[in-house]
């Protein structure tokens, strides 16, 4: 029986994220008056934004989720510094993904295709400006597609970084793939297993390796990427796919993980490269999650662990964003959603610009007036 | 060691409390007086001590909301509580002159009223006992319920550098569990003891192999007489328990005899083997189907299984090896009874006073028309052997293996106490479609397959052979 409560002892972690995963990040009451479309708020570099779509297929081991599939397919969204500043804005989602997302996520209140509708700042398929930039990789929450976190990615282009996004197969609602065909989240059916952060987070470190492989060397456009210059940020699983991604591929120099409870083994020997925790004060040191107190001792390099309060696990996705327009009501209390990306949209930038672009950046030494809402932890935030 | 009580029931009870709490299944009802405690919602709070003010919420909330709430005699819950916290004062090597059980009418306020008073004059004088007390007492008070699905869940504390998945012990499995040392389940454990699993961490370090006969834990006979002893329980610690185990161990291929010391710790696990649905096809024509435990969406998980082996052959038969399967939700334990039969009911749970709930297949779940074989073992608890029972009632398939663990009174349901810690106990008490009960007795197997350390050294899985075997026949 030991080993059922080993099981079970499993299942209690997870449970907790695997089952909220699912759950909408609001209230689910219905607003009288749902708005009309979203608009994504306009990127703040000096750059237009353009985006294209790659289409990737690592042929060297089966997919993880479907058992009757021999090789990984990959979505990657890029967003990169143009010249071109008129032409079509991409669309934020299909209208079935849309529709699939919103009916995974158990959001009822307002048309399956709404997110479809979301309008974008990045001009589709413009020709990429520039060459040897710093690469950022995105990895979104679980069961998220990549578009969720749109409106970082489209702010760090704006800087003059290419950002590629991955929707990792089969672990979000909706993905559609080269052939038209829609990937829903099989990974969904085993996420409370336990152990399942844990080989979830190993899946994800392999897509990265592959679609650095990729981009550093088959994409037309290579030459736009400074290989010495890499990155990665996640929100929630994402995030944790990053510490995976690291340990695993040194060419990741820096990392954010925004939210997430992490699942990857770091050496004793310690992860030496700059990482920076970004969170809700659900990761306070000390708090229900002991991941951060446990990866922050093994972190040997320059690290960060910073908690907003009065932010939520999506105040750092596009989700509270358009949660108007889902007629989904804000939590009590929590900080507005545009604040939310906005304070994301400039540590995440401080961070990389300091690490990546070797710009020293003040706003990271400490407590900042222009923003109070960022704690500096484990120093000054207490465990409440 | 109130921790692993009962492990099936943790998993029933982690399940609901993480997943289903909002919408218990339909078969299960929360009546009467629930004002004393309500169903948690959202993640925990933090854990604070527990008081006195604990232990009458606890009371009080049992009395509304347990099976047999309504008929109790609730002086023996508070004098099994009393009884627990002299005991704790003794084991401390002291006594309290004022500590002695009041008088009891019979009237379940007055009664509290005077219990507390009682406790509130012996703890006042030993303050420095106070928390541990108050938590002895509301263990022996949750005990005296006598049920397998009944839990206080408190003082949940987990290594600081534990990773998801990982285990913490030894890192071996024996033939006797701990649910069997603990008295959860009454099976009777067999001579002799042996290595049936060996999961990681220090048994793995130090080279045990399934098979490997344990003679001696800490210089102790595992069993006198042929009758288990206390001695096997050390086999099971846990976190955080540190002190090292000493095993002396037989080879029997070999002859060899040799001590082992053993320190507990995390280990790492197999991720591949924690998933809770496992398939492969055996024998090219049997799509064998491993279930661990009756997560949400495990019965959809198994069916998917199966119709992806039917993709590429066509099997004769199914094999469900439930195994080790501590059970889980009872929604998805008749989900998985309605692929072999549609319009019967699986089980029955049943109020105090014999109202009983039927639980029933779910009809619009294909049939999959496919001979079955249920491997089962003193392991399959709760939920699993729900499942097992209707197979046998209900003449779906044939059970092979050894006896199930008789660890399944109810559907648990939880509550929240004002100190952040969960009790949980089933409303309902759980009969098989036959209305007989399953609970302690088990669900028996058709073909009685025990495992030899023989066959354990050998790699051998007789069970599963004798299954393919009738599959085949």
């Amino acid at each position: 029986m030991r080993q059922i409560l080993a099981v079970a002892l499993g299942l209690v972690v997870l449970a907790a994220s695997a089952c909220s995963a699912p759950a909408p990040p609001r209230s689910d009451a219905p607003r009288a008056t749902p708005t009309g479309p979203a608009t994504l708020p306009a990127p703040t570099g000096g750059h237009p934004v353009g985006t294209t779509a790659l289409y990737l297929k690592d042929t060297s081991r089966p997919d993880p989720w479907d058992p009757d599939v021999q090789a990984r397919e990959l979505k990657v969204t890029l967003w990169y510094p143009t010249e071109q500043r008129d032409g079509q804005r991409s669309p934020y989602m299909t209208p079935k993904e849309s529709e699939l997302f919103l009916k995974g996520s158990g959001i009822a209140s307002t048309p399956y295709d709404t997110l479809s509708k979301t309008r974008t700042n990045a001009v589709k398929d413009a020709a990429p400006s520039g060459r040897k930039l710093p690469l950022v990789v995105l990895s979104p929450g679980f069961t998220k597609p990549m578009s969720t976190l749109t409106s970082l990615a489209e702010d760090l282009a704006s800087r003059g970084y290419v950002v590629a996004g991955i929707d990792h197969t089969y672990e979000s609602y909706a993905t559609t793939l080269s052939d038209g065909r829609v990937a829903e989240c099989l990974a969904c059916d085993s996420s409370s297993d336990p152990g399942f952060g844990a080989g979830l987070v190993q899946g994800r470190a392999a897509d990265v390796s592959f679609v650095l492989d990729q981009l550093t060397s088959k994409w037309k456009h290579s030459d736009l990427i400074d290989r010495k210059r890499i990155a990665m940020v996640g929100q929630s699983i994402g995030g944790a796919g990053t510490v995976a991604a690291m340990v695993k591929d040194p060419r990741i120099r820096a990392g954010i993980d925004m939210d997430g409870t992490t699942y990857a083994r770091i050496p004793q020997s310690g992860l030496s490269r700059p990482f920076m925790f970004l969170g809700s004060q659900e990761h306070v040191p000390g708090g229900g999650d002991n991941s951060w107190d446990r990866d922050w001792k093994l972190l040997t390099g320059w690290k960060r662990w910073l908690v907003l309060s009065d932010a939520e696990h999506q105040s750092f996705t596009d989700i509270s964003l358009v949660a108007d327009v889902l007629g989904l009501q804000p939590l009590p209390g929590m900080l507005p959603a545009a604040r939310g990306a906005e304070l994301t949209r400039t540590y995440v930038a401080a961070f990389l610009d300091q690490h990546l672009k070797s710009l020293r950046q003040p706003l990271l030494e400490g407590p900042s007036s222009r923003y109070p809402e960022v704690k500096f932890c484990p120093a000054t935030c207490g465990h409440s | 060691m109130t921790i692993n009580r009962t492990a099936a029931a943790v998993l029933a009870l982690l399940l609901a409390a993480a997943c289903t709490a909002p919408t218990p299944p339909r078969t299960q009802a929360s009546t009467a007086g629930a004002t004393a405690c309500a169903h948690p919602q959202g993640p925990l709070g933090a854990e604070t001590g527990t008081t006195i003010d604990v232990i009458e919420q606890a009371y009080f909330c049992i009395l509304g909301n347990y099976y047999s709430g309504p008929t109790l005699d609730a002086r023996s819950l508070l004098t099994a509580g009393f009884l627990a916290l002299t005991q704790e004062l003794n084991r401390d090597g002291r006594d309290v002159p004022d500590a002695t059980m009041p008088a009891l009418t019979g009237d379940r306020k007055a009664d509290w009223a005077a219990f507390e008073t009682a406790y509130r004059k012996t703890t006042d004088q030993v303050p420095d006992l106070r928390d541990k007390l108050a938590v002895v007492t509301l263990e022996a008070i949750v005990a005296a319920l006598g049920d397998n699905h009944a839990r206080w869940t408190h003082d949940v504390a987990r290594p600081l550098d534990y990773y998801d998945g990982d285990g913490y012990g030894l890192g071996l499995q024996a033939n006797v569990s701990s649910s069997q040392m603990d008295g959860s389940t009454p099976r009777v454990a067999l001579a002799p003891l042996f290595v049936t699993t060996v999961l990681g961490g220090a048994a793995r370090a130090a080279g045990l192999r399934p098979g490997d006969v344990i003679e001696a834990v800490n210089g102790s006979a595992p069993f006198v007489d042929g009758k288990v002893t206390p001695a096997i329980a050390a086999l099971y610690p846990t976190y955080p328990e540190a002190r090292p185990i000493e095993l002396r161990l037989l080879r029997q291929t070999t002859g060899r005899r040799w001590t082992v010391t053993l320190k507990p710790g995390l280990y790492q696990r197999d991720l591949a083997a924690l998933q809770v649905v496992r398939s492969k096809l055996l024998d090219d024509d049997i799509a064998y189907v491993r279930m661990t435990g009756f997560a949400p969406d495990s019965a959809n998980r198994v069916f998917k299984a199966i119709s992806r082996l039917r993709a590429s052959r066509t099997p004769v038969g199914v094999v469900l090896d439930l195994r080790g399967n501590g059970g889980g939700s009872p929604v998805e334990a008749a989900r998985l009874v309605s692929a072999f039969v549609h319009g019967k009911v699986t089980a029955y749970q049943c109020t105090v006073d014999n109202r009983c709930a039927t639980a029933r297949t779910d009809d619009t779940v294909e049939l999959l028309n496919l001979p079955l074989v249920v491997l089962i073992d003193h392991g399959c608890a709760s939920a699993c052997e729900h499942f097992s029972s209707a197979v046998q009632d209900l003449h779906l398939g044939q059970l092979v293996g050894t006896r199930t663990a008789g660890v399944i009174s109810g559907p648990a349901q939880s509550y929240l106490l004002a100190n952040n810690t969960v009790l949980s106990f089933p409303a309902r008490h759980h009969l098989g479609p036959d209305r007989e009960v399953i609970d302690r007795i088990g669900v028996p197997p058709d073909h009685y397959v025990p495992l030899t350390p023989e066959n354990a050294a050998a790699g051998r899985d007789p069970a599963l052979a004798e299954g393919l075997t009738l599959l085949h026949k």
